[in-house]
């Protein structure tokens, strides 16, 4: 599957839709996206993960960034991701500080 | 024995990778397994890759060799600067998100998901080889 991501802003709320991999090779372009959103009126952030087959550490260090760049009091999403993702994401520590959900309803 | 040697580039972090892949798969491992091994391996080839020759280009070299109980070992050299990734220092995966320090994870997962993890300094060549285990 080719690998990219989609990126929607409304309001408050940053939805990024993830496909294929997130790792070093494409993980740098997602971040330079979402620096653009830092310092806006962001307080959440919503990765969709269904379609996401493998995240690597440089892949969790994009979603660490969201967290540490938008607002101080903003939340990070991760929805409907796959088991061996969740895995991923679970031994880094993250799951602690994110909002692992199947879906995710406005 | 099977041996790759390509320019230490992010545009050849692919074909590391597939031809580590393959190997894998091969060997047997699951998908489970395989997904930890793509995820040591690319945290090595990475760090390399953007930290080994910053002032050159330089080469790395994968080696990997099944083990007789279908195991894999893969060995990574590189000719750049001295490294030991085993020395930094882990993560603190209990920090809150804020908190967190960017770096480190990558090797974390790197000793987390592989079996034997060893480094040597030899003849100007850092050579870090990990082992996973079926």
């Amino acid at each position: 599957m080719e690998s990219k991501f989609l990126l929607d802003v409304k309001g408050e709320v940053a939805k990024i839709e993830l496909l294929g991999r997130l790792d070093a090779a494409n993980a740098p372009l997602l971040q330079e996206e979402l620096k653009k959103l830092a310092g806006s009126a962001i307080n959440r952030v919503v990765f969709y993960a269904k379609a996401l087959e493998y995240i690597s550490s440089a892949g969790l260090r994009v979603i660490i960034f969201a967290k540490q760049k938008m607002s101080t009091n903003a939340q990070v999403y991760f929805i409907g991701a796959q088991e061996l993702v969740l895995g991923t994401i679970k031994m880094s520590g993250l799951d602690n500080f994110m909002f692992l959900q199947d879906t995710y309803n406005d | 024995m099977a041996k790759l040697l390509l320019p230490a580039k992010l545009e050849n972090l692919e074909a590391m990778m597939e031809f580590i892949r393959k190997a894998a798969i091969d060997q047997g491992f699951d998908t489970k397994q395989i997904n930890h091994i793509e995820l040591a391996s690319e945290e090595v080839l990475v760090n390399i890759i953007n930290y080994a020759y910053p002032d050159r280009t330089g080469d790395i070299e994968i080696t990997l060799t099944p083990q007789e109980n279908k195991g894999l070992e893969i060995k990574v050299i590189d000719w750049g600067l001295a490294f030991d990734p085993l020395s930094l220092p882990e993560p603190d995966t209990c920090a809150p998100l804020e908190e967190r320090k960017i770096g480190g994870l990558g090797v974390y997962l790197l000793r987390k998901l592989m079996d034997e993890v060893y480094y040597k300094r030899e003849d100007s060549r850092n050579i870090l080889t990990f082992v996973k285990k079926i």
